[in-house]
């Protein structure tokens, strides 16, 4: 079994946000509007940080893309009630949203408040509803339960389901996640973290290499590769 | 539940959660309820579940982008005759495979609830909204009508044809269509943003069109202004560059940006360095300073092939100062760091660095409202001549121009008396005139020309997507000035402000639902890349070119000799068959490119496609001017001084310390677009609105990003709701604290304050005004000589609302 995982090169990206919008039209997320998103409550799995250090003229500013993090030791597990929310066979922590019942634990567990909650129903404008992605896996999700970044897990299911039809063995490097195929500056990249041979195992070892809050110990799947 | 809430949601997700537990529990072998089950991620069930459903029908359709004037390369996943998701075309030479958050959110513009279904004509007063939906025949017929008799009259010159950002050869067809029909008014938006710096490029290099960077191999790269990594013509080569001059190649290349506000490309450079608002000009003199007096620069390139370096003696006999001594005596350290603000270290330092690493580049702006103070032209060519002082002009990492596939000529036509007529007449921008020798359009001359009626008054306008209320709002000219023109048509995708007081508006097809060409630009080789429909139109519009062949079908006489084709496609592959083309490739591939640029030695045959390839007056010698003959040409006249050719720095009138100015406004105002914004839309883009202000986090609305010691004189904190207020007008916005900019420089972005009639959100109104319009605090003039608009920096005082 792979351990998926993702290795961001921060010297290579540019903050351009195109993860960010390749994340929502892939996988469904609610437009929020003016009034939502003013309450923080607009759902984008993978957006964009800003940290500002210094004063002016020394500023430091830094810029960090922000998708769920898949920790091999994942807090937010942990503390669902109802076993919602679970790390799979290949390391890629879900949400099964007919368990979740919305009370939200995990969504304080997760150092890295990458998981949201939907406050009420998802909604478009009827017209809009024309270009939400077919795939069952990213139907829209009801109201009341949690969502959260799934490394774009249905396109793992249509991969796997491609090299099955075309009679070939499934390869790490037919799946990507959209942020991963769209990054403008080919600053993602996505793989097997157990196969020594792949080239985010590789990455993920460069002394440039960090994850966010190691600290506490949670293991990210997410690693970072420092600017400059 | 009632029908009509269940109609504006997505099947599924109208069930409450209790229902969807209640079904959840139920339905595992319903039809039906696999909707409901589909939720469920990850979980073994899912992918056998899908099985069951009968796999729907998927292509992937390749096109070519338009929200930017890249033109990047598009796979767009399209299931069951609706797109669902856009790519990057891994194939495509400029964006291999990856695309921006505008191509990405595309789909909502293809699907936009915004759009107008049919052509409609205004019933009552303009601007009433007493619209009659009516059908393309009756539309086109009016439209017909009233142009015919504009040229039956002898007026066809009263016709102008304004628009905004095109794409391919849908520019010379629009000239080609206001020639045959006779009047000199085209007008372009260009001069808002790159026209001086295609001036700039044609009076030193003396080639008309923009220059080409070549950052894949540069060592050095400056931005004089401008957001290079953000909003570029080409940003998303830049991005792709810019990752390779880091991570691809062995030696680290270094990128330096200069601006007042430390924007997304500053953030990502190598180097910040702050100076005050319009004095790029300065800080580049200011550099060829140091690299003149250390003799850094390029000796053997500046001796053989530039003109004017050396103070020089014309044919006349008489003594002309050159760009060295111009530069040494004017442009010392201390000056210009008065003038810009920057140490004096960091010019010398910066100069040293662009000199010593070469290939070196020094990146001219051409972005919206970037080079806008007033002194942009000689701005434009003071940044170019440091290309040519360390010989950057045509080598790898230098500056290259830009090649374009070969056309077929425009077949020949015999104009009619209503096209010569109308020809002869002055245009009404002024552009070409001897004011504005340079410009080719002056966009912002508009409502001045429209309310004067001088040199005549127009009978019809036609605006080709493009919004001029927004754009020059000119404190109520522009409104004011449309209520003069008897007949105004609109070709336009959405309701936007001016289509609002429109007689007639003619819905535009986006670029997801046309056939188009698109040239490749800043790669340097030539190339071409094919548009076409990935779905079915989705409303009742019409390809914008089509429309244009259409009316010229239909005027007859000239304009039907003019442009015979029946559509758009048929005349750019008729155009493009002096390329040798497999079309089939072309369909498959999504483009055609050369994908080998050839550099030219100096003083080769090929130089003279480099230098003076399109000079008009000054000598075609293979020679990079820092005297600029072409413009001692077009000026010569008795009161031109050396000073006329030469770059040099006049300081913006905003930045004149008039103390009661100062006291009165003590804030210059800049504006920015942003990446999450598009020239070529008028509508809401909701994505790219939850994505808008990435450095403050702000969404939906307008900021004003202004300095933590500012701010704290003022009483102001982050999340203050202010108004901004100029000489003219005011506006609100929500203050941003940001460190990343110049102490008495505020920030706001471009763009904002467009209309929407649809409900985004849950508590959203019903209408409403997202963001305010910057532009509204500006009063918009040309620059002499080039044209190009002076929109920044302006003065402005800031207060709690």
């Amino acid at each position: 079994m792979p351990r998926w995982g993702m290795v961001i090169d921060l010297d290579k990206c540019f903050a351009c946000q195109s993860c960010t919008a390749a994340c929502r039209m892939e996988n469904n997320t609610p437009i929020a509007g003016p009034d939502q998103a003013i309450l923080g409550r607009a759902i984008l799995w993978n957006e964009v940080l800003p940290f500002l250090e210094g004063e002016y003229p020394l500023v430091h500013a830094t810029m960090i893309p922000r998708p769920c993090m898949h920790c091999d030791n994942p807090p937010c597990t942990a503390v669902c009630p109802v076993r919602a929310t679970y790390k799979n066979e290949e390391g890629i922590v879900v949400v099964d949203y007919q368990r979740c019942i919305g009370c939200r634990m995990c969504t304080v567990a997760c150092p890295y408040a990458i998981r949201y909650f939907n406050w009420f129903p998802p909604e478009w404008p009827q017209a809009l509803k024309q270009h939400l992605n077919p795939d069952p896996e990213v139907a829209p999700r009801p109201k009341g339960v949690v969502e959260k970044c799934t490394f774009c897990i249905q396109r793992l299911h249509r991969a796997r389901e491609k090299a099955a039809a075309e009679g070939r063995t499934f390869q790490a490097t037919d799946y990507m996640p959209a942020c991963v195929q769209t990054c403008t500056g080919h600053a993602r990249y996505f793989g097997d973290l157990d196969d020594p041979n792949s080239l985010v195992s590789k990455l993920s070892h460069s002394p440039r290499a960090f994850r966010l809050l190691e600290e506490l110990g949670t293991e990210p799947k997410v690693y970072y590769l420092k600017q400059g | 539940m009632d029908n009509h809430q269940a109609e504006n949601q997505t099947p599924g997700n109208h069930l409450t959660r209790r229902d969807f537990v209640k079904i959840g529990a139920t339905a595992a072998a319903i039809g039906a309820a696999a909707m409901a089950l589909k939720p469920t991620v990850g979980a073994p069930a899912a992918s056998a579940l899908s099985e069951q459903v009968t796999r729907p029908e998927e292509t992937l359709v390749k096109t070519t982008c338009a929200l930017c004037p890249s033109g990047c390369g598009l796979d767009v996943r399209v299931v069951n005759g609706r797109a669902v998701k856009v790519e990057g075309n891994p194939l495509h030479p400029l964006n291999q495979g990856v695309c921006c958050l505008r191509a990405q959110a595309s789909l909502e513009i293809l699907y936009s609830p915004e759009r107008l279904a049919h052509p409609r004509i205004q019933m009552g007063r303009r601007g009433s909204g007493d619209w009659k939906e009516v059908s393309w025949d009756e539309a086109l017929a009016l439209v017909v009508q009233k142009l015919s008799d504009l040229r039956k009259n002898g007026q066809a010159h009263t016709l102008a044809l304004v628009h905004g950002e095109t794409r391919g050869q849908m520019r010379s067809l629009i000239h080609r269509f206001m020639q045959a029909y006779g009047s000199p008014n085209v007008i372009g938006r260009e001069s808002l943003a790159d026209q001086v710096a295609r001036q700039a490029m044609f009076l030193t290099q003396g080639i008309n069109g923009l220059p080409v960077y070549d950052l894949n191999n540069a060592s050095y790269v400056m931005c004089f202004g401008g957001n290079l990594l953000e909003t570029n013509r080409n940003v998303i080569v830049h991005l792709g560059a810019v990752a390779f001059m880091r991570r691809g190649r062995p030696q680290r290349g270094k990128l330096v940006s200069v601006h007042p506000r430390l924007n997304l490309t500053g953030i990502k450079a190598d180097e910040w360095v702050p100076v005050r608002p319009g004095t790029y000009g300065a800080l580049a003199l200011g550099m060829a300073n140091v690299i003149i007096n250390s003799k850094l620069y390029d000796e053997k390139f500046v001796r053989d092939f530039t003109f004017g370096f050396e103070d020089f003696t014309d044919v006349n006999g008489n003594l002309h100062q050159g760009f060295k001594n111009l530069v040494l005596e004017q442009y010392t350290l201390e000056r210009v760091s008065k003038i810009t603000g920057a140490p004096t270290e960091t010019i010398a330092r910066l100069a040293g660095e662009f000199a010593t690493n070469r290939p070196a580049v020094a990146i001219m702006p051409n972005e919206i409202a970037e080079l806008n103070s007033g002194n942009s032209l000689y701005t434009a060519m003071a940044i170019h001549a440091l290309n040519a002082l360390v010989g950057s002009i045509d080598v790898q990492g230098g500056v290259l121009v830009q090649r374009f596939p070969d056309l077929e000529q425009w077949p020949d036509y015999t104009p009619d008396d209503a096209a010569v007529q109308g020809l002869s007449q002055p245009r009404i921008d002024g552009a070409g005139s001897a004011q504005y020798p340079l410009a080719i359009s002056i966009y912002q001359n508009l409502p001045d020309a429209l309310l004067s009626g001088e040199p005549y008054p127009l009978n019809a306008l036609m605006l080709l997507n493009t919004n001029p209320v927004l754009d020059l709002p000119q404190n109520g000219r522009m409104v004011a000035a449309l209520e003069k023109v008897p007949f105004i048509v609109s070709i336009a995708s959405t309701l936007d402000a001016t289509a609002a007081l429109a007689d007639v508006v003619l819905p535009s097809a986006t670029f997801l639902e046309v056939w188009g060409d698109d040239f490749m630009e800043g790669v340097g080789y030539a190339g071409v890349s094919l548009r076409r429909p990935v779905v079915e139109l989705v409303q009742d519009n019409r390809n914008p070119a089509d429309i244009l062949l259409q009316v010229a079908a239909q005027l007859g006489g000239s304009l039907e000799q003019a442009l015979p084709w029946s559509d758009y496609q048929t005349l750019f592959r008729q155009r493009l068959s002096a390329t040798p083309l497999d079309w089939e490739k072309v369909e498959s591939n999504g483009f055609w490119a050369e994908m080998v640029y050839f550099y030219a030695q100096p003083g080769s045959p090929a130089w003279a496609n480099i230098v003076g390839r399109d000079r008009l007056n000054a000598p075609k010698d293979g020679r990079f001017d820092f005297y600029s003959r072409e413009l001692a040409a077009i000026l010569s006249n008795d009161t031109m001084n050396d000073l006329d050719c030469l770059p040099h720095f006049v300081l913006p009138e905003a930045l004149e310390e008039v103390v009661h100015e100062a006291q009165e406004y003590p804030f210059l105002l800049i504006s920015q677009s942003l990446i999450t914004q598009t020239q070529s839309w008028q509508g809401t883009i909701p994505t790219l609105q939850e994505c808008l202000g990435l450095q403050g986090n702000v969404k939906w609305r307008s900021w004003v990003e202004i300095n933590p010691k500012a701010a704290e004189a003022l009483g102001l904190h982050d999340g203050d709701v202010v108004w901004v207020e100029s000489h003219i007008d005011r506006i609100q916005a929500t203050v941003r604290v940001y460190p990343g900019i110049w102490p008495n420089v505020v920030f706001m972005p471009l763009g904002m304050g467009r209309h929407t009639m649809t409900k985004w959100g849950r508590n959203a109104p019903e209408q409403m005004i997202v963001g305010s319009n910057p532009n509204r605090l500006v009063d918009i003039r040309s620059e002499p000589l080039s044209g190009q608009a002076i929109i920044g920096p302006a003065r402005v005082k800031i207060y709690k609302a």
